[in-house]
């Protein structure tokens, strides 16, 4: 009976939107990988993933948000430690110590660490603070927030380490942290950029830079965004329709599976497919409000809100890199581009979403 | 812990401002996801049209088309110049595994040095690894069978088909048709714009190739490839221009006396030119040592490069036109028509000579030590004797010599359609102070009377001054049937043109061109030797080394009384002009005047005649 309850409730809207765009990617992957035989099977590793991500977003879903938020640290720890084992034991793809070998599979821990943290800051925000934040709970929940970021910059991964920073600005301002200390915190951050401008190695220093004059390096980065933009733009209005895109089945773009999918979308199905994918993420970020908002409880609205930042960060940063208007970094877009433990890891965080919006009612 | 902190029991200030920041998440989502939109909007509704080009800019790829090159025909059709189909062994560098392997097996087989081969696939590197590297060019079909036997060996070896240009003739035919090859920078350079010349294209180094290049090359046609961000063509390519062939050239080369006279100048260094004397059509040039113009048809090895830039003989350089020599005796026709035409002398005008003439109280020798006797201006011609034409030169002056010189087509170049013709020496007092800054001696006029001293010339415009002396008329000498070359009427009195002519044909009737003599032809002409080296004078040439020897000239016409064929031969270190170039002349006769000469008993040209595809009877006479 009970379980009737919970399940006749069940946000089948939210499900859908997932899946939709999981769709997409699927087509986006397949399209910009069939002109290589070596990557052409991709989208089919990537709908196994998806269906493993469907199987544990049904657990998510299943057991009680609170329960989750009991276990919080324990799985936070967990990831902390798996990330300590990519450090030691992980496999270089790319430059990168991102992955632990599975086998047939690799795990990048710091897509876990993402949803845990949630978890863990969601659990913190709930269960300590009352009012307004005190700056040594501010300063606990920077130390939560800053390990995870501080293991994965030694991998180095910067693009996964930035996406924790969304996540944690959303926590302080939902811990209700005074304005003066944002506005401070800002100041301080304009202060402390030269300084942080010198720490970046060059090649990131020069990506910064492609950024506001793209034509500086039109072979390296600027390359990228070249092309990124070529093939958006020479999509029109409806696409050159899917697999018939030319900038990504002739391999102009960079990362085009993953990082630039959305480039490969907006060639292929034009305007019209971009309008239709950032409305369905639209959609997918006001339901996780919505679900805030009629939560039962405190943690189920912090754990939500600390979802839809930490995917907004990454839609925001993405999408920016993909347009051009942001520096390349390797951020993926949330359920379109192929990995499956992201995949998993944005499952798991949309979850806990329609967790919370499932239990709305007190029992 | 417990977190069912029911939002009932909340303060309201909490909550209000809890209220309030998800508020703002909610406007930052809808303005970031919103304000993306418009930047789409901007690049793929706005933007559309210049992305849209961009990215065809990308995909699309002109890739030439080499047109055909023109075919060169002889006058009578013979083909000079082709281009043939070939077949290139390539080694395919996609996906190679193993091409240490593969390239140790190629040597085995092929013999190439492993070095050399794997030298070439380093310096490939740079390039797109869809060009394959050619191991050999224009390989036939025992090397293909020894490579197709070991199909296994060799995973990454194919077969590409390529075109080369082809000359049937070889070597006969250098320095008239040329050779081929890729532009170079510099001529990209010099020429780009107005002939439209790319990277990569072939053009005409020499010869009638280059100086017919434009219309020998064609144009080139393009068609549109799609590319992949390497450049590796994909799918089906769409003709864009349709490459326009190069047109054929008919030259006025006669491929038979062609053959013959490179045959008869055997292994001499030396020019000659045959030519029409009424008209200036070339029936055949030959500057030896040649080359084989196959060579550069491919790529061409270094080694090969090296050992004809190096040979001090260059074998590249034409000496029919670009290699002047002094005429010596030859000089002596265009002496005695301005001795005639300027009044010093008149056609029974005589001179003792006893061997050798004091003038300006130095001695100066005939070449026959115990002189000549008593001599007229056509015994003077016949016999080439000095000592006649010191003192006509001495009468006449530098001037007159200069005056019809140039009438003659000395001192400049005879316009014949070849690249890299000289101009030559014509001496006279404002030369000599221009390039030397030196005055004009009494002296020189003397060396320049019997063709020696400051006086140069090349075989081109000895033929064109016999053709003058021969027709009455300077032709402009050409190689190419087509075109407007009008030769231009001699200002000399016939008279004096007689007798010149009676005198040149008893020159090979008795005299020193005696080696030219054909059963049933009369031909006229001249012999002459250039000095080399001042001690050769009056020592029998037999005696010295070759290279100390003078050069050899016989110049002249056949037959005498209707001129169809004008000569200058020069053969370098060849001593006497009777002894070396007037048999030249004489085998080359013998083919174009085959059909009127008496049955030869020689079979081979017999064979000569009948093999000849194309050819047509020698006694036809050469009408343009």
């Amino acid at each position: 009976m009970l379980r009737r309850r919970w399940l006749g409730r069940l946000d089948v809207a939210t499900l859908w939107t997932t899946l939709a765009l999981a769709a997409a990617g699927l087509l986006a992957i397949a399209s910009a990988t069939h002109g290589d035989p070596a990557r052409a099977g991709l989208w089919k590793t990537q709908l196994l993933w998806l269906m493993v991500g469907l199987v544990v977003l049904a657990v998510v879903v299943a057991v009680d948000y609170h329960l989750w938020a009991e276990f919080a640290y324990a799985l936070y720890g967990v990831s902390v430690v798996l990330l300590l084992a990519v450090l030691l034991f992980g496999k270089e793809v790319g430059g990168n110590k991102s992955w632990l070998d599975l086998g047939p599979v690799a795990f990048q821990p710091s897509e876990l660490a993402k949803w845990t943290t949630c978890l863990a800051l969601g659990a913190y925000l709930a269960d300590r603070v009352r009012g307004a934040l005190r700056l040594s709970q501010a300063a606990t929940m920077g130390l939560i927030a800053g390990l995870p970021v501080a293991l994965i910059a030694r991998q180095p991964d910067m693009g996964t380490a930035l996406t924790f920073v969304p996540i944690f600005c959303a926590a302080l301002l939902l811990g209700g942290l005074r304005w003066r200390w944002v506005v401070g915190a800002a100041i301080l951050a304009a202060l402390l950029a030269p300084l942080g401008w010198q720490r970046l190695k060059p090649y990131q220093q020069e990506r910064i830079r492609t950024v506001f004059q793209p034509e500086r390096d039109p072979s390296g980065v600027g390359y990228q965004i070249r092309q990124s933009k070529i093939a958006i733009g020479s999509g029109g209005l409806v696409g050159k329709g899917p697999f018939e895109g030319t900038q990504s089945g002739l391999n102009f773009l960079p990362a085009q599976h993953t990082d630039f999918v959305l480039a490969v979308l907006a060639e292929e199905l034009g305007f019209i497919g971009v309008a239709a994918i950032l409305g369905l993420f639209h959609f997918l970020l006001w339901r996780g409000i919505l679900a805030a908002r009629s939560s039962q409880d405190r943690l189920g609205t912090y754990l939500s809100l600390l979802v839809v930042s930490w995917l907004l960060g990454q839609i925001a940063i993405n999408v920016g890199m993909v347009l051009g208007l942001l520096p390349t970094i390797g951020v993926p877009l949330p359920l379109l581009s192929y990995g499956g433990t992201a995949l998993l890891a944005v499952m798991s965080g949309i979850g806990i979403v329609m967790n919370v919006r499932t239990r709305r009612f007190v029992n | 812990m417990d977190y069912r902190e029911r939002w009932e029991l909340k303060e309201y200030l909490s909550e209000q401002r809890l209220s309030r920041r998800v508020l703002l998440l909610q406007v930052l989502v809808s303005t970031l996801l919103v304000g993306y939109l418009a930047v789409f909007w901007h690049l793929q509704i706005t933007g559309a049209e210049e992305y849209r080009a961009l990215a065809e800019n990308n995909r699309l790829r002109r890739i030439p088309i080499p047109p055909t090159r023109g075919v060169v025909l002889d006058r009578n059709g013979a083909v000079l110049a082709s281009t043939r189909p070939a077949l290139n062994l390539v080694l395919v560098r996609e996906g190679l595994v193993d091409a240490e392997g593969q390239l140790r097996r190629l040597t085995e087989v092929l013999g190439i040095p492993y070095d050399e081969l794997a030298q070439r696939l380093v310096a490939m590197r740079s390039r797109p690894t869809f060009e394959p590297l050619v191991i050999r060019e224009d390989v036939g079909v025992a090397e293909i069978a020894k490579v197709e036997a070991r199909r296994e060996w060799f995973p990454a070896v194919e077969i590409e088909e390529t075109s080369l240009r082809d000359y049937p003739d070889g070597p006969a035919v250098a320095h008239v048709v040329g050779y081929v090859g890729e532009v170079t920078e510099s001529q990209l350079a010099a020429q780009a714009q107005e002939a439209g010349l790319q990277q990569g294209d072939v053009v005409g180094k020499a010869g009638v190739e280059r100086a017919y290049d434009d219309r020998l090359r064609g144009r080139r046609g393009w068609k549109l490839v799609t590319v992949n961000a390497v450049g590796r063509p994909f799918g089906d390519a769409e003709v864009g221009r349709v490459p326009e062939d190069g047109s054929s050239l008919r030259l006025t080369i006669d491929a038979r006396l062609q053959r013959k006279l490179v045959e008869a100048m055997g292994e001499e260094v030396g020019a000659g030119i045959f030519m029409d004397p009424r008209t200036g059509e070339v029936l055949a040039l030959a500057s030896t040592p040649g080359y084989d113009p196959n060579v550069f048809a491919g790529r061409v090895p270094a080694a090969v490069w090296q050992s004809l830039l190096k040979d001090p003989k260059r074998p590249l350089h034409d000496r029919a036109i670009g290699s002047f020599y002094a005429p010596g005796s030859t000089f002596k026709i265009l002496m005695s028509v301005a001795g005639l035409e300027s009044g010093s002398i008149g056609p029974g005008s005589r001179v003792f000579c006893t061997g050798s003439a004091v003038i300006y109280g130095r001695p100066f020798l005939c070449w026959k030590k115990g002189g000549h006797g008593s001599v007229d201006v056509h015994q003077a011609l016949v016999h080439s004797c000095n000592v006649f034409y010191y003192l006509l030169g001495r009468d006449m002056g530098i001037d007159a010599i200069t005056k019809y010189g140039a009438m003659f087509h000395y001192g400049r170049t005879t316009g014949i359609d070849l690249p890299g013709e000289t101009r030559a020496v014509l001496p006279s007092v404002e030369w000599k102070k221009k390039v030397r800054n030196e005055p004009w001696y009494a002296g020189d006029t003397i060396s320049v009377s019997i063709g020696q001293g400051l006086l140069a010339v090349t075989p081109v415009q000895m033929a064109t001054m016999v053709s003058g002396i021969a027709t009455g008329s300077v032709p402009t000498p050409h190689l190419s049937r087509e075109g407007d070359f009008p030769p231009e009427k001699l200002a000399v009195r016939p008279e004096t043109l007689a007798v010149v002519r009676a005198a040149l044909a008893d020159v090979v009737e008795e005299g020193t061109g005696r080696r030219a003599q054909l059963p049933g032809i009369s031909v006229a002409g001249k012999t002459g030797t250039a000095q080399v080296f001042k001690k050769s004078a009056g020592i029998d040439a037999d005696k010295l080394a070759k290279e100390e020897r003078d050069h050899a000239w016989f110049v002249g016409y056949a037959p005498a009384e209707n001129p169809e064929i004008a000569f200058a031969v020069v053969i370098e270190h060849g001593g006497h002009g009777g002894t070396t170039a007037a048999p030249v002349v004489r085998q080359v006769l013998e083919v174009f005047f085959e059909a009127r000469l008496p049955k030869a008993p020689d079979p081979r040209l017999q064979a000569a005649a009948t093999t000849r595809p194309g050819g047509t009877d020698a006694a036809a006479p050469l009408a343009r």
